[in-house]
C-alpha cells in the first residue's frame, strides 16, 4: 500500500507528463477496442438478419392475387427457398398507415399505390448459385418489376465486418506494440529521476523484486489510466455518431441498438490497459535496472 | 577462522588495473580495524568486493566460512541486508526526511510499521538526532549528514558495519565524534572496518591498522612490515 501510495504521489506530482501519457495510451487502445466495438455490432447485426441471404420479390400495381401466388408457387418448389412471406397490396397499405401516421392522407387516395410484394427465406446451406437459381426463375414471370437478392448488401456487410474484424486485431497488435513502448518510455523517465535513490536501496539490500515493484505499479497506472481515457474516447465518438448512424440504420429499417459497449467491454479495457502498461513497465525495468550500478 | 578472511584476492578492472593484488587478510569477529594509504591504494575496492558490489578476479572472501563470491545475485540483497555500510557521501535521499532516510533497510527488510518506528528512533537516539528526524538532509549539517548515514547503517543491528572514508568531508572535532561512534558500535560485538586516508585520526583510536599501497598490505599494525 505504502509503494502504490508513492507511486500514486509521483504521477501526480509530474500531472502533466502523465495525462500525456494516459491520452496516448488512451487513443492506441481506443482504435483497435472501437473497432472490436464495430465487427461486434456488425455481427450483431448479421445475426439478427438470420444470418441467411433472402431474396424480395415486387409486383407491379396491378398484378393479381393470382401472379402473386403463381411466384410464390415457383419459389416453394425450388430447393433453396425454405418458405414465402407475401405481403399483399393491401398488407403493405395497413402497414405503411401505421407506420407513417398518414392514415388519413392515404385514405384520400382512390386507390392503393402500394404493389403487392413477397419475400423467401432460404434454407439454411443454401448456396448462393441456387438463391441466384430461384431469383432467375421468377425474374421474367408478368407482373414482376424486380426481384432483389439480399444478400448482395449483407454479404458485404459480412465482409466488412471481416475487414473490420482482421483491422482491428493488426491494428490491435500495432497500437498495443505502442502503447507498451510509450508505458515504457514514460517509466524509464521515472527510472531516470530516482536512479539514486534505486541506487541507496540496492545499497542497503532492497532485492530486483523490491526495485522493480514501483515501476510496475508506475506501468499499471498509466495503463489503467490510459484504458479509462480510451473508454471516455470511445463513448464520445458513439455520441458523436449516433444521430447520423440511427438514420443510416432507421432507412434499412432497423433501429440502433448498440451491442458490446457495456461492462464485460469496459472492464476488458482497462485490464488490457493495465497488462500493457504493466508489460511496459517491465520492459522499461528490464532494460534499466538490470545490472545497475550501485556506486 | 576469522569472521572475515580475505584469501588471496585479486581485482583487475577492464582497463588491466590490478587494484587489489594478491590480499591475504583476516578479521576477527567484534573487531575494529582501519584500512590506510593513499588514494588509489585500494582501500575503497577492499570494501566494495566486501559488499558485493564488485566482483573479485581471483580468490576467495568469506564471511563467517562462506565464499561470498560465489553469491547468486538474486541472493546478494539479502546478504547486504546483513552489513551496515557509510560512505563519505552519505548517499541520502533528499526527498525523504532523517526518519525515512534512516528507516529504508527495515522497509527493505520488511519490517511492520510499528518495529521500524522503534528501531529508527533507537538508531536516531543514538547518534544524537532524535530531535530532528523530521527534518530533510539538506538542512543537517555535514556531519549531522553523516551520522543520519550512521544510523541508517546501524539500524539493522548489523554484525559488520564497513565505512568508507566516513569523515572524509568532516573537521578534525567531527571526524573525532563519528570514530567515537564507530567505537561505541564496536563496543557492543560490531565488527567495524573503516578505510580513511587521516593518519592522526587513525592513531588516535588505538585499534588495528592496514595499509594499503598499490594494491598491496604492506603493513599491519600488529605486525613487521608485508614484502
Amino acid at each position: 500500500m505504502r509503494i502504490a501510495r508513492e507511486t500514486m504521489h509521483f504521477v501526480s506530482a509530474r500531472m502533466g507528463t502523465s495525462l500525456l501519457v494516459w491520452l496516448l495510451v488512451g487513443i492506441a487502445l481506443a482504435l483497435p477496442a472501437g473497432l472490436l466495438l464495430l465487427q461486434l455490432n456488425l455481427t450483431q447485426m448479421t445475426a439478427a438478419w438470420d444470418g441467411r441471404p433472402g431474396l424480395s420479390v415486387y409486383f407491379e400495381l396491378n398484378a393479381t392475387d393470382a401472379v402473386v401466388d403463381q411466384v410464390a408457387g415457383i419459389l416453394e418448389q425450388e430447393d433453396a427457398i425454405e418458405y414465402v412471406e407475401v405481403t399483399s397490396a393491401a398488407q403493405a397499405l395497413a402497414e405503411f398507415q401505421s407506420h407513417t401516421g398518414l392514415a388519413d392522407a392515404l385514405e384520400l387516395l382512390n386507390e392503393n399505390p402500394l404493389p403487392a410484394s413477397l419475400r423467401a427465406i432460404v434454407t439454411v446451406g443454401a448456396t448462393v448459385d441456387a438463391l441466384q437459381a430461384a431469383a432467375a426463375a421468377v425474374r421474367d414471370v408478368a407482373g414482376v418489376v424486380d426481384v432483389v437478392v439480399e444478400k448482395t448488401w449483407m454479404e458485404r456487410v459480412i465482409d466488412i465486418s471481416r475487414v473490420v474484424s482482421r483491422l482491428g486485431v493488426i491494428l490491435g497488435v500495432l497500437f498495443g506494440v505502442g502503447a507498451i513502448l510509450v508505458t515504457a518510455t514514460s517509466v524509464r523517465l521515472a527510472i531516470e529521476a530516482r536512479l539514486e535513490e534505486l541506487r541507496v536501496l540496492k545499497l542497503v539490500g532492497a532485492t530486483e523484486a523490491q526495485i522493480r515493484r514501483p515501476f510496475l505499479y508506475f506501468g499499471a497506472f498509466y495503463g489503467l489510466g490510459g484504458g479509462l481515457v480510451a473508454a471516455m474516447l470511445i463513448s464520445l465518438c458513439l455520441v458523436l455518431i449516433e444521430n447520423p448512424l440511427a438514420s443510416l440504420l432507421g432507412s434499412y429499417g432497423k433501429d440502433l441498438e448498440t451491442a458490446g459497449f457495456d461492462p464485460v467491454f469496459l472492464s476488458g479495457l482497462l485490464a488490457m490497459g493495465g497488462m500493457l502498461g504493466v508489460a511496459g513497465a517491465m520492459l522499461a525495468a528490464k532494460q534499466r535496472l538490470s545490472g545497475l550500478q550501485i556506486l | 577462522m576469522g569472521q572475515i578472511e580475505f584469501h588471496d584476492v585479486t581485482k583487475r578492472f577492464d582497463n588491466g588495473f590490478e587494484a587489489l593484488k594478491n590480499v591475504t587478510a583476516e578479521f576477527a569477529e567484534g573487531s575494529m580495524t582501519f584500512l590506510t594509504g593513499h588514494s588509489g591504494a585500494g582501500k575503497s575496492t577492499f570494501l566494495k568486493l566486501l559488499l558485493c558490489l564488485d566482483r573479485v578476479t581471483r580468490g576467495q572472501i568469506l564471511i563467517n566460512g562462506i565464499n561470498v563470491t560465489q553469491i547468486k545475485p538474486k541472493r546478494l540483497a539479502y546478504y547486504r541486508q546483513n552489513l551496515g555500510a557509510v560512505f563519505q557521501d552519505h548517499h541520502l535521499l533528499s526527498h525523504r526526511n532523517i526518519f525515512e532516510n534512516v528507516a529504508l533497510p527495515l522497509r527493505v527488510s520488511g519490517m511492520r510499521d510499528k518495529e521500524v518506528g522503534r528501531r529508527v528512533r533507537a538508531a536516531l537516539s543514538r547518534v544524537e538526532l532524535l530531535p530532528k528526524e523530521k527534518l530533510f538532509p539538506q538542512y543537517l549539517s555535514t556531519g549531522e549528514q553523516q551520522r543520519v548515514g550512521i544510523a541508517r547503517a546501524v539500524v539493522t543491528r548489523p554484525k559488520i558495519l564497513l565505512a568508507d572514508e566516513p569523515t572524509g568531508n568532516l573537521d578534525p572535532d567531527l571526524s573525532r565524534d563519528i570514530m567515537e561512534l564507530f567505537r561505541q558500535f564496536n563496543e557492543v560485538g560490531t565488527t567495524v572496518i573503516v578505510a580513511s586516508h587521516d593518519r592522526a585520526l587513525i592513531e588516535s583510536m588505538g585499534t588495528r591498522v592496514i595499509e594499503l599501497a598499490n594494491g598491496k598490505i604492506v603493513r599491519d599494525l600488529a605486525g613487521a612490515p608485508v614484502d
